[in-house]
């Protein structure tokens, strides 16, 4: 006798297919690409992604931090109230534009 | 013997703990105390996980070995109720509170002090113990706290903070990850990775769920995934026959370089986060005139006087979870049920996961309330209030007002999502310029 049940996974079964998906973890590498291309770093440039959430009144919801880490220079950043997930490559380039008179640019 | 000689304390900070005390002649020279003793500082070992990973479980299943009984825990949680305190039960120990607490700027600073406040009682000769658990909520950043615990972290102020610097030391951080809920968390909350990425000991859970041989391929390729995160953790099974929960609370040296470049990042990141000035932030705000987005994740509660129908509450329960799903990411609570008003359920959802409830022998304390906390991404507190009095009530037609209210929120995330798509893909394919805000 011929078995017809596949085996089913309990995760796949448990997870729902229509969840919305932020697809967070790729879109940070393309944050740092995109920063890396709006600043022309050199490679010796070190960028770090961060997403900060706060739920106390008056602080930003949801904001995302971009540190540019130059050798030997302080660490710049750049705050952009958006999360991870919504940020474009216009925000970069609108951030720094904003940034460029501090230097960052 | 000792339980009635166990004292209690309550201090009002942001984060507050329970811890129980023991005295100093017979219980000071366990082998774990002889063990710190000789490295000179109380190990303090971080407890992590996503919302509804097990932490209070795993908390619990390890406060209860004998060797841990020196143990003081500090509990964070947030939310409109303070219930984690309530779910983690050691012995006859009782009561811890914690309070709601704003994640990214107070969490760090209050570790600190609430470490400062148990050495000023160790130094009193009033409690000794050996290590600190600090149990985070779900959604917490561990780089503040890893900061303020790391020698060359976060800089010291005053006179507290070098006190918490000679007394204690980070070592470890053990970060929980639920198999079922994994994979969505990693691709919908930035949390989730940096938990697992600071982790040096990562722990499966909910795998005795997993019995058919497709699930097994899924969790081969969770660990898969998880190693790409974070290539140093050892990945531990929770249910194999081998696990010993006491071994991921035993001191080791916690090195962040030992762990990749991205955590070193985040630590350097973090560090400037902290020491941003603040009134810039507020000039950059205006400069940039970027809107806030809207709030995303909410937290609220439903705390009811009277006792609930059991058949009713749990028609409320599923009915939400099965109309919220994954936006709805937590729910967890203590109820009071008609004719057994005396031994409380405790109840807890995870996205869709609706968990059998547990029964506790007797309530915590004297609130004898049911209260539930729900964390949601999207929901909006009204409909799903709307939908706990409907369904008590017995109310069909209220019941589906509620639940298309409900949809209606989760449909608000779906379209979001589908719109963002939508703007990169148009972005990248026409490379517009100068889109505004708003």
């Amino acid at each position: 006798m011929v078995d017809i049940t596949r085996p089913r996974s309990t995760i796949k079964a448990l997870a729902n297919p229509l969840a919305p998906r932020r697809g967070v973890p790729d879109k940070t590498r393309r944050i740092k690409e995109w920063t890396r291309e709006v600043l022309k770093l050199e490679p010796d440039v070190a960028v770090s992604v961060t997403e900060l959430a706060c739920r106390d009144e008056g602080c930003p919801d949801v904001e995302t931090v971009v540190g540019v880490m130059r050798p030997g220079k302080p660490i710049e950043t750049m705050r952009i109230h958006l999360p991870i997930s919504d940020i474009s490559k216009d925000d970069l380039n609108e951030i720094a534009a904003v940034h460029g008179g501090r230097g960052v640019a | 013997m000792t339980s009635n000689r166990q004292k209690y304390y309550l201090l009002a900070y942001d984060l507050l703990y329970y811890y129980k005390s023991f005295p100093l002649d017979n219980d000071g020279e366990t082998a774990l105390s002889k063990n710190t003793a000789g490295r000179g500082k109380i190990p303090v070992f971080l407890l992590t996980g996503f919302l509804g990973a097990g932490k209070s479980t795993l908390l619990n299943h390890v406060l209860q070995q004998p060797a841990f009984g020196d143990t003081a825990v500090i509990i964070n949680e947030f939310g409109d109720v303070a219930l984690d305190h309530d779910l983690v039960r050691v012995g006859e120990s009782r009561i811890t509170r914690a309070t709601t607490g704003c994640l990214c700027c107070t969490l760090g600073s209050d570790v600190r002090s609430t470490l400062y406040e148990l050495q000023t009682m160790v130094d009193a000769g009033e409690v000794a113990f050996s290590r600190v658990v600090i149990e985070t909520t779900g959604l917490a950043d561990p780089a503040p706290v890893v900061n303020q615990l790391l020698p060359g972290g976060a800089a010291a102020f005053g006179l507290a903070d070098h006190i918490v610097a000679r007394n204690f030391e980070l070592a470890g951080i053990v970060t929980l990850v639920d198999i079922l809920t994994a994979e969505l968390a990693i691709e919908n909350q930035f949390e989730a990775s940096k938990q697992i990425a600071f982790a040096d000991r990562l722990v499966l859970t909910k795998t005795d769920l997993a019995r058919e041989p497709a699930t097994k391929t899924d969790i081969e390729r969770l660990r898969a995934q998880l190693s790409i995160i974070n290539p140093s953790a050892p990945i531990i099974d929770w249910r194999n026959s081998d696990f010993d929960a006491a071994e991921l609370f035993l001191p080791r040296r916690y090195r962040p370089t030992d762990l990749g470049d991205d955590v070193t990042l985040w630590l350097a990141l973090e560090g400037a986060i902290a020491s941003d000035n603040k009134i810039q932030a507020k000039q950059d705000d205006d400069k940039t005139r970027l809107t806030r987005h809207g709030a995303r994740i909410r937290t609220f509660a439903i705390v009811r006087d009277e006792p609930v129908e059991a058949a009713a509450f749990q028609q409320f329960l599923e009915l939400l979870s099965k109309s919220a799903g994954p936006s709805l990411l937590r729910v967890k609570g203590i109820i009071s049920v008609e004719g057994d008003p005396d031994r409380p359920r405790i109840v807890h959802a995870v996205q869709h996961v609706v968990y059998p409830h547990t029964v506790l022998e007797r309530w915590p304390d004297k609130d004898r309330r049911t209260r539930l906390v729900f964390i949601t991404d999207g929901i909006e507190p009204d409909p799903v209030k709307q939908l706990f009095e409907a369904s008590l009530n017995s109310r069909p037609a209220l019941i589906q007002r509620a639940l298309t209210g409900i949809r209606k929120d989760t449909m608000k995330v779906f379209r979001f999502v589908a719109i963002q798509g939508a703007r990169v893909w148009k972005l990248s394919a026409t490379n517009r310029q100068g889109r505004h805000h708003g």
